[in-house]
């Protein structure tokens, strides 16, 4: 108290530190936008590892597409992009791009474009290609923080968003470079969900509108919207039975699916399927329910009377079921409405890709996820997500349900494919940062319980019954709060180890631009591989502009993007006929594969090889699902011809068809010359560990155009046929 | 079984008619609207039935403009109904403009999609 | 220069083509004449030079062609122009008269004393060659041309010595005293020179001078150079023609003037007369002009005139028994003297060395001026042959010397009608001897013969060709064409042996020649020959060949070549598939819908009020009454946008200037200026680009 009386003589004399002491609720403020100012810094600065490694440049494969049809949108502008026809891939088929992409991501990204040159910031449109993701990362933590408010509280809010800036799960998809549609879709996607909650919590229509439109950029942006239009009509029938339905939930969900399917039909490439596609029949069968469904309540209200009510239920229930009963069946059957594309199937049954599809099944981010992926992606995050849970049940409402479903459900597509890891990183930080914050606010709250205690314990003095009832409470006080403070330091440990974890595999794993590589070398100095951009821009600048590259489709776009030739495939993979027969092609003989190299007009072929530089994901490790797909258009190439035993090989005891195939040819043409490690026979490959069984490579038909300074991209010229006499 | 079920909706029919002829004005101009609404597109998914779907997104832009003006309608009956305990905070004025600014889109949307 | 050496490459193809020693040379004919009014006429109605108005018209002359009068009319004005002029050089003065010697432009007393004294004035100054040809010549033609006038050359010796002093030891004359070129063309030039000189002043040359410019022209001779077939010339830079007829003008003139004559060997003049009627019909002017003045110099001069025997056909046909016929003439085709033709032989081409008429006399027609020989050996058979004719002149009534070849060799082709005996064709089994089917063939006639056979026959062609005398005859070209139905074709060749000719087709050797291909083949035979009169292509007939199946290496037929009439004809009309446009409902139908679908709109308005809407209750004070004026006014304009849509007065596709809503889900039309406000959002993007485009 003396401390007390003398600190306003103090605060008297320095009028200025008066004023500027806070209220508790302006500190807070205070506390709340630092934090989430520092997070949002946080959130952008941890993506942008490669861009201070490397160079700013676009990673991958898939982001190189985007970032042509950006550059395309920014010179052409909004109609020539909307209508366009793209002939410079899928030769001789062309691509309509304008109808078979989603413009969310080049529209976003093109916008911000002309935002900065409107405010005289004239920079290249790479720029903003490569920075949009890690944007757009800051921006989710923003929503994260809003959505953690409505569901918990702001604590949680805040941990919410500390969490989902640098979780890997996220930074695996938006890194910087990393310019593909996921850097937008997961924003759109929490701020939908964001968005709906508060409809459905405050039963405004303005909300329910906000939500349509995030709704809408979630389309434009992604065809994961999908999980959207399924999760939402899933939520509203979890409340329906549960009994926790009310009106808001109906001026919601209306406005949310009628707005929304309305806009996103806007978009060329989702056309009708909101109302032809099985996938998206689950919202539209809730829709109806609810009319129904509320359509009964108000007549239940109207009548006051269950005799009659239930005479009336018995009519319309089971006419309604009838009429909605006949209607899909007919629909179904009649094929009307599509079934489940195999893409959306393959996540109920994942055997069904590798049976039916092989092309869905081989790319490597639709495997099955391992635990080790798991845990590498969310760290602490995996084992406080079941004790979130409990907390959300622990406090049910309309919010808490929806984040407990939304966890659910994408835990359980992340379990079916890598990919969709990125699906629920949101819902595993949200729930989370419930845990954490609660079981710090628990924590916190008992140490402040604690303090305040013994002063109220002597201001009443010593002795009299309250003292010693406050004496017990003394002895087992200090032992909760050592509990306390040693629990909270654990917390402070682990989050601070989920922060070392994080960095260190965004750093290492996460940001490599995949189409620079880098390596040790022998004395620890870093070797950079920078082989596939030597080789596109060779083709650009030594080939005809009209030449034609066939190369297998991984390549495809970023050889239209860098190199701007036509290819024959690309990442698209619209066309499993076509692909099939690059593959097909590349799996025969020499001759065989000129005819077909002939009939496509192909002037160059590029193949990877990794032999000199121990790269593994090359095309001769990528070699079987060429067969396999090639074989599953042209039954003449046979996947057991390749193997010996069931085994690939590529060394002496390979079979004779693998050895004399055009991608053996190809990759190990003059290879058998190569001394590629010291002590290694000629022809040593790296790579598969191998001596190759067949180093003497005639080429007949081809004939070596360029091959990169790591050998690791190799091009070979498709020559003319020779003159007839 | 059919006698009673007859006289059950009979009975039915006038107890609605005699509820519903409490509801204030405002609500009962609502449901006319959205009387209306249904039956335009009623008849538009029978003229459908008749002539075949092509172009089909105007077919679907003029019955979801019918269905949506009219579940909006619905909302705004919501929104608005003094007895609804869960929105008596609610200004029937902001409802109402809520619901001009959702039409507004709706319609601006049906425009660009009826081609 | 180019010219003249292919000129002389020609010369020597020619030469070699005649193929030894045979070959037929005619006159100066009508063919020269027409030729010559296309070469001399000039286009723009002028000729460009005075020295090219000379050779022009000195040709037309001798040719005997009449000269255009309003061409040698503007000529004679040139003429006229030049001749008083003392300006105008020597070579000018020489060839305006010469012009004038041809057109007689200007005569009789009318001496352009100018002009005589320039050019003695030329005589006595001219160091060079051509100096001393034009002031010479010039001086002889005024005196020839303007009778009584007295040209005095001066001292006429000492300008005889100095153009002899030109000369050189191998006959040939240089241009200039210092420049040591000479030239065989200069030697003519100084002879026509020479000869001017003295005749100008005869009696003041001395003899032993003229002699030992005898010795020159000897030597001159010497350096003559010669073609197979006998033809002199001589060949300097100025090319053959223009030398060899500088040569002969300044022998001409040089006999003309000297009385001696000139003793020049009789073949070699004979042989220069050839050499120029080889020349045919030249292109070039000059040439024209050296061809036709050298054979009038050799027409008529004082050494010796040629004779040339010509053939006005070479070939001769024994079926319609036509005389030989022989024509001998000058050069230019003026009568000859009596002089008699023998055909010393007739060798034919096939036996060497023998010759089958010896030693015939050919009798002379007088009124076509020909020699004839009626009647044929009875072995004289078809074929080529050399006919050797030799001629007698008479020599008793000869002013002038003529001169003929000693021997002229012609070659004849003698043709007649060969018979065909015993054609026949068969179809032989793979065993020797046996023969499936033989049909005998009549070639004159298309038969369709019809033959089959498989790969493992053969076929035999055979026919026999006689001469007219039974002789067998082995033709040029025999063979046989069979042609498939696809219009690949095969040749075979027919060889003559002994008697026959024949042919044998071995199918089983044949069936990879024949790319594998059974069918229909349409057999061809073709015979000729250049003696033959009768050679013949007969379409036989056909021929079914059955082939084995081609195996998969084998070659496959070549492509045939299409007929470019079917390949740029122009291409059938692409029918172009559009999609079919969708059933549109009946208008009746629409309309009826369209009135069902206000129906519940009216059906709206009356149950609003038969509910009692309140409107009534519109404010009167003036803030409230705007704000529901705007208010009801916004409503109205939606809907009356909506109207307008329907009435297509907006929203259509093909609006161009700015309206607001875009009416298509896949176009989104432009708008290029004005940026509304009441935009949707897709207009919003496009109005934000075209502002920051034109930024």
């Amino acid at each position: 108290m003396g401390a007390k009386k003398a600190s306003p003589d103090l605060l008297n004399s320095s009028f200025s530190f008066k004023s500027l002491k806070l209220k508790t609720k302006q500190q807070e403020l205070l506390l709340r936008v630092s934090i989430l100012g520092l997070v949002y810094v946080l959130a952008f600065i941890a993506r942008l590892f490669s861009v201070l490694r490397y160079e700013s440049m676009i990673h991958e494969f898939d982001p190189y597409f985007n970032y042509r049809t950006t550059l395309f949108l920014t010179e052409k502008g909004f109609y020539e992009f909307w209508n366009w026809f793209d002939s410079e891939s899928w030769y001789p088929l062309g691509r309509i791009i304008g109808g078979t992409l989603y413009p969310g991501l080049m529209v976003t990204a093109a916008l911000i474009y002309w935002t900065l040159r409107f405010l005289r910031f004239f920079v290249h449109i790479r720029e903003v290609c490569v920075l949009t993701a890690p944007f757009f990362a800051s921006n989710t933590t923003i929503v994260a923080y809003f959505f953690g408010k409505e569901i918990w509280d702001t604590g949680a809010g805040l941990v919410a968003a500390a969490l989902i800036a640098i979780c890997p799960g996220y930074i695996s998809r938006s890194v910087a470079g990393s310019y593909d549609n996921e850097a937008v879709a997961i924003f759109a996607l929490l701020l939908t969900f964001y968005l709906f909650v508060k409809a459905v919590k405050t039963g405004s229509l303005s909300w329910a509108l906000g939500s349509a439109f995030g709704y809408f950029y979630m389309v434009s942006a992604w065809g994961g919207y999908v999980f959207i239009i399924n999760l939402v009509p899933l939520y509203v029938l979890v409340l329906l039975i549960t009994g926790r339905y009310s009106m808001r939930l109906y001026v919601a969900y209306n406005c949310m699916y009628i707005l929304g399917m309305l806009l996103a039909m806007q978009i060329r490439f989702v056309g009708f399927q909101h109302v032809q596609s099985g996938e998206h029949m689950g919202a539209m069968g809730v829709f109806l329910l609810m009319q129904v469904f509320y359509f009964l309540d108000w007549v239940k209200y109207q009548l006051n009377d269950t005799k009659l009510f239930q005479t009336f239920l018995r009519i319309t229930v089971t006419s309604a079921i009838l009429v909605g009963g006949i209607a899909l069946g007919v629909g179904t059957a009649s094929g009307y409405i599509s079934p489940w594309t195999g893409r959306f199937y393959s996540l109920l049954d994942p055997t069904y890709a590798k049976d039916h599809i092989p092309i869905i099944a081989s790319v490597s981010e639709h495997q099955p996820t391992a635990w080790s992926s798991f845990m590498f992606d969310y760290h602490i995050l995996l084992f406080l997500f079941p004790a979130g849970l409990y907390f959300c049940f622990k406090r049910l409402s309309d919010a808490t349900i929806f984040i407990v479903m939304y966890g659910l459900t994408s835990l359980y597509f992340a379990g079916v494919m890598v990919r969709l890891i990125l699906v629920a990183t949101p819902a595993v930080c949200l729930i989370s940062a419930i845990a954490v914050s609660a079981t710090v606010k628990n924590l916190t709250s008992l140490l402040r319980t604690k303090q305040k205690v013994p002063q109220t314990g002597s201001t009443k003095g010593v002795g009299s019954s309250k003292s010693s009832s406050k004496v017990t409470l003394d002895q087992s006080q200090p032992f909760q709060k050592n509990g306390a403070i040693a629990l909270l330091v654990g917390v402070f440990y682990l989050l601070s180890r989920y922060a070392i974890h994080c960095t260190w595999v965004t750093s290492e794993a996460y940001s490599s631009p995949s189409i620079v590589l880098a390596a040790r070398g022998a004395h620890g100095n870093r070797i950079i591989f920078d082989d596939y951009r030597e080789a596109y821009y060779w083709l650009r600048q030594n080939t005809p502009t009209d030449a034609k590259v066939m190369s297998w489709w991984d390549y495809g776009y970023q050889i239209t993007a860098m190199g701007n030739r036509t290819v024959i495939v690309d990442n698209n993979t619209w066309n499993n006929t076509h692909i099939a027969t690059v593959g097909r092609a590349m799996s025969s003989y020499e001759d065989e594969a000129y005819d077909i190299m002939r009939s496509l007009d192909v002037n160059y072929v590029l193949v990877v090889f990794g032999g000199v530089t121990g790269y593994s994901s090359d095309d001769i490790n990528k070699f079987l699902w060429m067969v396999r797909i090639g074989g599953g258009v042209y039954p003449v190439i046979k996947e057991p011809d390749y193997l010996v035993n069931g085994e690939f090989r590529v060394d002496k005891g390979a079979s004779p068809k693998m050895l004399n195939c055009l991608m053996y040819k190809l990759c190990y043409y003059r290879f058998g010359e190569l001394v590629t490690e010291y002590g290694k026979p000629t022809g040593y490959d790296r790579a598969r560990g191998v001596e190759i069984g067949n180093k003497d490579i005639k080429l007949e038909h081809l004939e070596e155009a360029y091959t990169t300074s790591n050998w690791i991209v190799r091009i070979y010229r498709v020559k003319p046929p020779t003159n007839r006499l | 079984m059919v006698k009673s079920t007859s006289k059950d909706a009979q009975d039915l029919f006038r107890s609605l008619h005699s509820a519903y002829s409490a509801t204030p004005t405002n609500l009962k101009i609502i449901d006319m609207y959205v009387v209306f609404a249904v039956f335009t597109a009623l008849i538009q998914v029978a003229y459908m039935a008749l002539v075949g779907s092509f172009p089909f997104n105007s077919f679907l832009s003029g019955v979801l403009s019918c269905v949506g003006t009219a579940v909006l309608a619905v909302c705004l009956r919501i929104q608005v109904n003094k007895e609804n305990k869960e929105f008596k905070d609610l200004a029937p004025e902001r409802a109402f403009a809520d619901f001009v600014l959702c039409n507004l889109v709706l319609h601006l949307v049906i425009i660009n999609f009826l081609g | 220069m180019m010219e003249r050496g292919l000129v002389r490459f020609l010369f020597l193809i020619l030469a070699v083509a005649i193929c030894g020693a045979a070959s037929v040379f005619q006159p100066i004919s009508d063919s020269h004449r027409s030729a010559a009014l296309d070469v001399f006429v000039p286009v723009d109605g002028s000729y460009k030079s005075l020295e090219e108005a000379y050779e022009a018209l000195k040709t037309l002359e001798i040719l005997g062609i009449d000269k255009k009068s309003d061409l040698s009319s503007a000529t004679c004005e040139n003429v006229v122009k030049v001749l008083p002029l003392s300006s105008s050089t020597l070579k000018d003065a020489l060839y305006a008269l010469s012009v004038n010697g041809i057109l007689k432009c200007k005569s009789g007393e009318d001496v352009p004393k100018d002009i005589v004294s320039k050019l003695q004035t030329g005589v006595k100054e001219a160091k060079l060659l051509l100096d001393f040809y034009y002031s010479v010549r010039g001086l002889v033609l005024v005196k020839e041309q303007f009778s009584g006038t007295d040209i005095s050359l001066g001292d006429a010796e000492a300008v005889f010595r100095s153009i002899k002093a030109l000369s050189q030891s191998d006959g040939k004359w240089r241009y200039s005293p210092n420049n040591p070129e000479s030239s065989t063309f200069a030697a003519g030039l100084a002879f026509e020179t020479l000869a001017g000189v003295i005749s100008l002043a005869p009696s003041e040359i001395d003899h032993s001078l003229i002699q030992t410019l005898k010795t020159g022209i000897t030597k001159l001779f010497d350096s003559i150079q010669k073609y197979d077939d006998g033809t002199f010339y001589f060949d300097e830079s100025e090319g053959p023609i223009s030398t060899t007829a500088s040569v002969i003008r300044g022998l001409k003139s040089f006999a003309a003037s000297e009385s001696t004559g000139l003793n020049l060997p009789g073949e070699k003049i004979v042989g220069l007369a050839k050499f120029f009627l080889g020349v045919g019909i030249p292109g070039e002017a000059k040439d024209f002009f050296n061809q036709i003045d050298a054979l009038t110099c050799l027409e008529d001069n004082r050494f010796s005139v040629p004779l040339i025997l010509s053939l006005p056909s070479s070939v001769i046909s024994l079926t319609k028994k036509e005389p030989l016929k022989v024509k001998v003439s000058t050069v230019l085709g003026s009568k000859a003297p009596a002089l008699s033709v023998k055909l010393a032989q007739a060798l034919s081409s096939g036996s060497k060395g023998s010759s089958v008429i010896n030693n015939q006399e050919l009798k002379f027609d007088a009124e076509s001026a020909t020699y004839f020989l009626e009647s044929f050996p009875k072995n004289f058979d078809v074929g080529k042959y050399t006919f050797v004719f030799e001629i007698l002149l008479d020599e008793s009534a000869n002013e002038k010397a003529y001169i003929t070849e000693a021997q002229t060799k012609v070659p004849i082709a003698a043709t007649g009608a060969i018979t065909i005996e015993n054609a026949e064709i068969a179809v032989l089994d793979s065993d020797v001897g046996s023969v499936e089917s033989q049909k005998k063939l009549d070639l004159t006639k298309d038969e369709a013969v019809s033959l089959s056979a498989n790969h493992l026959q053969k076929l035999r062609l055979s026919f026999q060709l006689t001469t007219p005398i039974g002789h067998v005859f082995k033709p040029h070209q025999a063979f046989l064409k069979l042609k498939h139905e696809s219009q690949v074709e095969h040749i075979f060749l027919v060889k003559t042996s002994g008697k026959k000719s024949e042919l044998f087709l071995d199918f089983l050797g044949l069936v990879e020649k024949l790319y594998y291909l059974s069918g229909k083949y349409e057999i061809q035979l073709t015979i000729g020959d250049a003696s033959m009169e009768n050679s013949l292509l007969s379409n036989i007939g056909h021929i079914e060949l059955d082939l084995p199946e081609r195996p998969e290496k084998a070659a496959r037929p070549p492509l045939q070549p299409t007929d470019p009439y079917s390949r740029y004809v122009p291409k059938a009309e692409i029918s172009h598939i559009f999609r079919i446009p969708e059933k549109l409902p009946a208008k009746q139908i629409s309309l009826v819908f369209l009135g069902l679908i206000v129906l519940p709109f009216i059906g709206f308005l009356i149950g609003l009020t038969r509910l009692g809407v309140n409107i009534k209750s519109f404010p009167s004070s003036v803030g409230a009454a705007t704000s529901a004026l705007l208010f009801h006014g916004g409503i109205g304009a939606v809907l009356l946008l909506y109207v307008l849509f329907w009435v297509k007065a907006i929203g259509s596709v093909h609006d161009s200037k700015g309206t607001v809503f875009a009416g298509s889900v896949s176009v989104v039309r432009r708008t290029q200026n004005t940026v509304s406000p009441r935009s949707s959002i897709e207009q919003a993007e496009i109005c934000l680009k075209d502002i920051y485009s034109s930024l």
